[in-house]
């Protein structure tokens, strides 16, 4: 791709990711605001109420999306239509798809398996799946690395850091709980 | 009690279970160091308990050793996964990543091992022979100062770090100051952005955050790039002395700012970095090469982080007052072994700061060794598959994060803050003045309010008192630099002076 085309581009993420982090800033200094006519803070002195820098920060950083957001505007000239040209590009690019599978794997790790089954069920099971995706190796290579990683981590966190990792699956935390 | 009494003791302490014990201590605090979620403090605090069993010395030794060990051993995954073990080692990461990457793991190792060794020596010096001039400076500063300077390490981060247009760094800083005010304010016990979590009272834990931030955007990156491996080639020629002995500059300038950093109790090793390597890449003749492998900056960073280690000790042995978080921890560990740090401990114990100094030698040495053994067959990480290697970062950001507070959210959150990086690395937003900015957000905020309810909300005290003022100006100069004001000056100057006849 060309050099001033991929400058095009960035200029109208900038574009949205600029207003998007204006919208934040507007957002929390408006709480700042909230902050210093609160009730709770009616005694406080006025400096030292948090809404000061809460409304000060949240000031700076709206300013600074919004020099973005415009540095944006200006870069790419119409950043709707660069947009409207673009994601439909990277979407269909073999890197976007990989790193969307990616990123679901360790979505279904942290979310599903950490905290439903223990530790030394879910990082192989994770690991055996990830690696087979990417295909690693061969398929008892994949079973080793993956056993030794989860021996090795439970090793050094469980047992020498002393860190209780998930160690029961759900339906024993809430037979528990029901107890 | 004479220099050579205490001398004497210094000697006798160090018997070879004290110097072996030392050893471990570096060698645990390297590990713990390199494997991101474990920091240097949390590391202390774990052994303290372990350490009950041991004497009062072998305990202290341990402790210390992991203390230097610590901090060293962050910039091992910093250079061979572009991921901080600890967040001091932050700055280290932006060259020694894209060294690694070149297939220089293994020089970039031997090269921050080096800094952080002169580092840690122009520490103990400056423990040895400043403490009580140190300690006088460190008084000094009060909120205002505080105040300033976590600005200026917030503001320094982002405008060093911004591979794009500068207001980038900037803006990331102040989100990280946003993140950094999530929970119950310090001086009103005043909720903000909690939306009613009770989980979210305490604020938000910057580890977790580091950790998704740099982590989970290299392991999508790697598994979605064609590239097999980190690095294809590695370069096996060998480091040249030359590198280190043309940059002496640089090496005691950082070592200076990391002395000077560390003894402002509560700015830690990380500020300390980041100073160190904006002012190293401000005054190189290449500036163009920070961030894409510059020996300069990994040189500035390693040594200044190291140098704190001395500097924070300051406060901590001749007040009581830590200099930085792992230093609190070390003064927790210091009491229940018996040693009060204070004004009382050169009456107490005449030659506990000599014997520190010792130990802190005796540590520095052996990280150095260390560093010459394990430099070479880590950098066959970098060989290992993505496909294999990637899963297994994962697994570490997962556990490091959950280790901290054994909290599901801290797991979500490092997801969360991945899926950000992701966002900020597409944008070219560094990621780096983020979490400076949530470490050092409820530091700023705090100290900002004291300093002006403490001179009656005039905010003229900021450009009154002389090191505010030295601060003041240097965050602005820093700015005006970056937008190109002086060298538009500079230019404007040079026409005018062309034209004249």
């Amino acid at each position: 791709m060309e050099r001033t085309e991929r400058l095009r581009r960035r200029r109208s993420l900038d574009f949205f990711m600029g207003f998007a982090f204006a919208a934040l800033g507007v957002f929390v200094a408006l709480e700042g605001v909230k902050a210093l006519g609160d009730e709770y803070l009616k005694t406080v002195p006025t400096v030292t109420n948090p809404g000061v820098t809460t409304l000060v920060i949240g000031s700076l950083l709206a300013l600074s999306g919004l020099s973005i957001g415009v540095i944006g505007l200006l870069g790419s000239g119409k950043p709707f239509a660069v947009a409207a040209e673009a994601i439909p590009e990277v979407m269909r690019t073999k890197g976007f798809r990989k790193g969307l599978v990616v990123i679901a794997e360790i979505a279904v790790y942290f979310f599903v398996l950490w905290n439903n089954a223990p530790f030394v069920v879910s990082t192989p099971i994770f690991l055996v799946g990830m690696m087979l995706t990417f295909k690693a190796g061969s398929w008892w290579k994949i079973l080793i690395i993956a056993a030794v990683t989860t021996a090795l981590t439970y090793y050094i966190f469980a047992m020498l850091a002393v860190v209780p990792l998930p160690s029961e699956f759900i339906w024993e935390r809430l037979a528990r709980a029901g107890k | 009690m004479d220099f050579a009494t205490i001398m004497g003791q210094v000697f006798a302490s160090l018997t070879p279970q004290l110097i072996l014990v030392i050893g471990a201590g570096v060698f645990i605090g390297l590990v713990v160091g390199a494997l991101p979620g474990l920091t240097t403090t949390m590391g202390i605090a774990l052994l303290t308990g372990i350490t009950f069993k041991f004497g009062g010395n072998l305990a202290v030794a341990l402790l210390l050793g992991l203390y230097v060990g610590g901090v060293s051993g962050g910039c091992l995954s910093a250079i061979l996964l572009g991921i901080p073990g600890t967040p001091a080692s932050a700055a280290t990461s932006l060259d020694g990543f894209p060294l690694a990457s070149q297939g220089k793991g293994a020089q970039a190792i031997y090269l921050a091992r080096t800094a952080s060794v002169i580092g840690t020596f122009i520490g103990i010096f400056a423990l040895a022979l400043f403490t009580p001039i140190l300690t006088k400076l460190s008084l000094q500063f009060t909120s205002v100062e505080f105040f300033v300077l976590g600005l200026f390490g917030v503001l320094i981060s982002g405008t060093m770090s911004g591979q794009d247009i500068p207001v980038k760094g900037w803006m990331a800083g102040i989100f990280g100051l946003c993140v950094g005010m999530i929970g119950t304010d310090e001086l009103t016990a005043y909720n903000r952005f909690t939306f009613g979590s009770p989980e979210l009272l305490g604020g938000v834990p910057f580890i977790p955050i580091m950790i998704g931030f740099f982590g989970i955007p290299q392991v999508v990156d790697a598994l979605s790039s064609d590239q097999e491996t980190i690095v294809a080639k590695l370069d096996h020629s060998r480091l040249k002395l030359r590198e280190l002995t043309t940059r002496l500059g640089n090496v005691v300038r950082s070592g200076l700012i990391g002395v000077g950093i560390g003894i402002i109790p509560g700015v830690g090793e990380d500020v300390a970095a980041w100073t160190a390597y904006g002012v190293a890449k401000k005054s190189s003749k290449r500036p163009e090469e920070f961030g894409k492998g510059s020996y300069d900056g990994i040189i500035a960073s390693e040594t200044a982080n190291n140098a704190c280690i001395g500097g924070a000790l300051v406060p901590l042995l001749s007040l009581g007052i830590p200099g930085s978080p792992p230093a609190a921890v070390l003064l927790g560990a210091l009491l229940i072994h018996g040693v009060r740090p204070g004004p009382m401990l050169q009456f107490e114990s005449p030659a506990f700061m000599a014997q520190n100094i010792a130990w802190l030698l005796v540590a520095t040495l052996f990280m150095w060794v260390f560093s010459i053994f394990i430099a070479k067959p880590m950098q066959k990480i970098l060989q290992v598959k993505n496909a294999i290697l990637m899963p297994i970062v994962a697994v570490l950001c997962a556990v490091g994060a959950f280790t901290l507070d054994l909290r599901f959210l801290d797991i979500i959150l490092v997801f969360v803050a991945g899926i950000v990086g992701l966002a900020f690395s597409k944008g070219k937003y560094p990621p780096a003045p983020l979490v400076l900015g949530i470490i050092l957000g409820p530091f700023v905020d705090t100290n900002f309010r004291r300093g002006m309810l403490a001179n009656d909300g005039n905010p003229m005290v900021f450009l009154t008192r002389p090191i505010s003022l030295v601060l003041v100006l240097a965050t602005v100069a820093l700015i005006l630099a970056q937008l190109g004001v002086f060298r538009g000056l500079r230019s404007l100057f040079a026409k005018k002076a062309a034209a004249t006849p």
